[in-house]
């Protein structure tokens, strides 16, 4: 195909040029390609990580902290409430399961996380299934002295290179109180990966200040209804009182997504600007070489090529430049995305990995063609009216 | 579409029946909270009037307690908003709770404090769902809208109660 063989002599003849719009192209491409990915994955990695419990019942305080701190382990812990408050909730008749936590220290940056084997119960409505890669679960048995036995998530575990049987602490102060390693966790696609669980009794022990108090402290209950509609009036109760708040999970996530939400339309706005310029500059280039081969149109159309061929081979060879701009840049895109978000994933951040084959990748690789076509057509269209007689005039 | 067509005109022949329960004669019918408290007897048993309202779509206007999955594929839809303090009212039981099931998520800006208007196929009765409980009113395939504001009474203008029926 001859328009086909010109094209392709063009984007020869003008290697560097044509490489570096290329490369322009797919650095647009991949910043849009790997933003979008990465918004979408933390979004994601919220609503994957998040608590299969309704309600969260914790100190008085921001509701954000308390979910964070409990639910994502990300801020710090809240103020304490006390173990009466899980007692009366257990004895409650709206409520099915309650799971006490307390949060603290952490080992390695890996959060101390204070619980009972409820926490890690199979129920019919939960998603979320806790297995054991090795060992077994801590002894709770609540009347007994603390046994120190702790569980790690499999991420704690694999960056501490702690294994079943190994002791540790941190701090000089609880060299008295070591912990001894009797189970590790499958991966759970939570922040429970990097947690550190031991019973209530262990936490109530190794604490200085919770060993000298008569009615124990806790951080906060996670609780499932018997019924939802009685969500409602125990968020009340818990909200009107003087000590306690109750937190809606998905609330809290929702309000962040909103803000989330804000961001990514400024970050739009910016992507679409970076377009924008990406696509001027490929005018711009398209423009200059037209410019520069008038002559070489003008012989041949002296040669007898038609002004719709000119036309195609202008136009191919934007759209080349474009599709190989945006193959690269779909690639680039993707590989930003999987290291942003590998170092995310590293710094305690829940990231889902964001390789979805959805409609995006198709969506952008078509509009960045046709955009980079339609970048073409002024060009195109300019050595389509090339006039022959005028451009093969001798240059003087 | 079929379907569609037969539960509009459905809606529509329920238009004549009920005229004071609809907006206008396309929108779906509108249930408040006030008929469905009102629907229930003695043992939670469900009149057969907003029975008859079962497997047709219609619409609720309240406020959202995602009580489910933060995409909101499950939420309640209540007259009373969950927010922290409750400051004017005591929060709705079991016959003022609507569960909304929305398979594929809602996607909307979540606000607390706002009604939204919440359309779906209705369902009444005592029913239980593996993930989220037993319930008395439910919505499937619920869409989601922000709701307009209640009705604006300028000055001068007789405040007339609102007309329901």
């Amino acid at each position: 195909m001859a328009v086909f063989t010109v094209a392709v002599k063009y984007l020869q003849g003008r290697f560097v040029a044509s490489a570096l719009t290329a490369f322009s192209v797919a650095l647009g491409v991949s910043l849009i390609i790997a933003s979008f990915l990465l918004t979408r994955g933390i979004k994601e990695g919220f609503i994957e990580g998040t608590t299969d419990y309704s309600l969260i019942v914790g100190a008085k305080g921001s509701p954000t902290q308390l979910v964070l701190n409990v639910v994502f382990r990300m801020d710090v812990p809240t103020p304490n409430i006390l173990s009466t408050t899980y007692e009366q909730l257990q004895d409650d008749a709206r409520v099915e399961v309650a799971v006490p936590v307390a949060l603290g220290d952490a080992y390695e940056g890996f959060r101390y996380v204070a619980t009972t084997a409820a926490y890690f119960a199979a129920f019919p409505w939960r998603r979320k299934t806790f297995a054991m890669s090795t060992g077994r679960l801590f002894h709770d048995a609540p009347l007994e002295p603390p046994t120190y036995e702790a569980v790690l998530g499999a991420e704690a575990a694999r960056r501490t290179g702690l294994r079943v049987g190994d002791q540790f602490y941190e701090g000089e102060e609880m060299a008295a109180y070591l912990l001894t390693v009797v189970g590790i966790l499958r991966p759970t696609q939570s922040a429970d990966d990097r947690a550190i669980f031991f019973s209530l009794a262990s936490f109530w022990g190794m604490n200085e200040v919770a060993r000298q108090m008569e009615v124990k402290p806790l951080t906060a209950v996670l609780i499932r209804p018997k019924r939802m509609s009685d969500l409602p009036s125990l968020h009340r109760e818990f909200n009107v009182a003087a000590e306690t708040q109750a937190v809606f999970p998905s609330a809290v996530l929702l309000t962040i997504f909103n803000l989330l939400s804000l961001a990514e339309e400024v970050l739009a706005m910016i992507l679409g600007i970076v377009a924008i310029v990406v696509l001027l500059y490929l005018f711009v280039s398209m423009y200059s070489a037209t410019l520069e081969r008038k002559r070489e149109i003008a012989t041949m159309r002296a040669l007898g090529a038609r002004r719709v061929t000119i036309l195609g081979i202008v136009l191919l060879e934007s759209c080349a430049i474009t599709a190989i701009g945006g193959i690269v840049g779909l690639l680039g895109g993707h590989g930003a995305a999987y290291l942003g978000a590998h170092v995310l994933a590293a710094r305690g951040g829940l990231v889902t990995q964001p390789f979805l084959v959805s409609a995006l990748q198709p969506v952008v690789f078509g509009s960045v063609i046709l955009l980079g076509t339609l970048a073409g057509l002024l060009p195109a269209v300019l050595a389509y009216r090339t006039e022959v007689a005028e451009n093969l005039a001798p240059l003087s | 579409m079929r379907q569609f067509r037969t539960i509009f005109a459905v809606s529509l022949c329920m238009a004549c029946v009920h005229p004071g329960l609809l907006a206008s004669a396309e929108e779906p019918p509108r249930l408040t909270f006030t008929q469905l408290v009102d629907s229930i007897k003695a043992e939670l048993e469900v009149t057969q009037k907003i029975k008859s309202y079962g497997g047709k779509e219609v619409e609720i206007q309240g406020f959202i307690i995602p009580a489910g999955p933060p995409d909101l594929s499950f939420f309640l839809l209540s007259r009373v908003s969950a927010m922290g303090n409750y400051c004017c009212e005591a929060p709705a039981g079991q016959d003022e709770t609507v569960y909304v099931f929305a398979a594929k998520g809602v996607n909307i800006l979540y606000d607390p404090l706002r009604v939204y208007k919440v359309r779906g196929v209705f369902e009444a009765g005592m029913q239980t769902d593996k993930t989220y409980g037993v319930s008395l009113f439910r919505l499937r395939h619920a869409q989601v809208e922000e709701a307009v504001g209640a009705k604006i009474f300028k000055v001068g203008e007789p405040t007339a109660p609102a007309s329901n029926q």
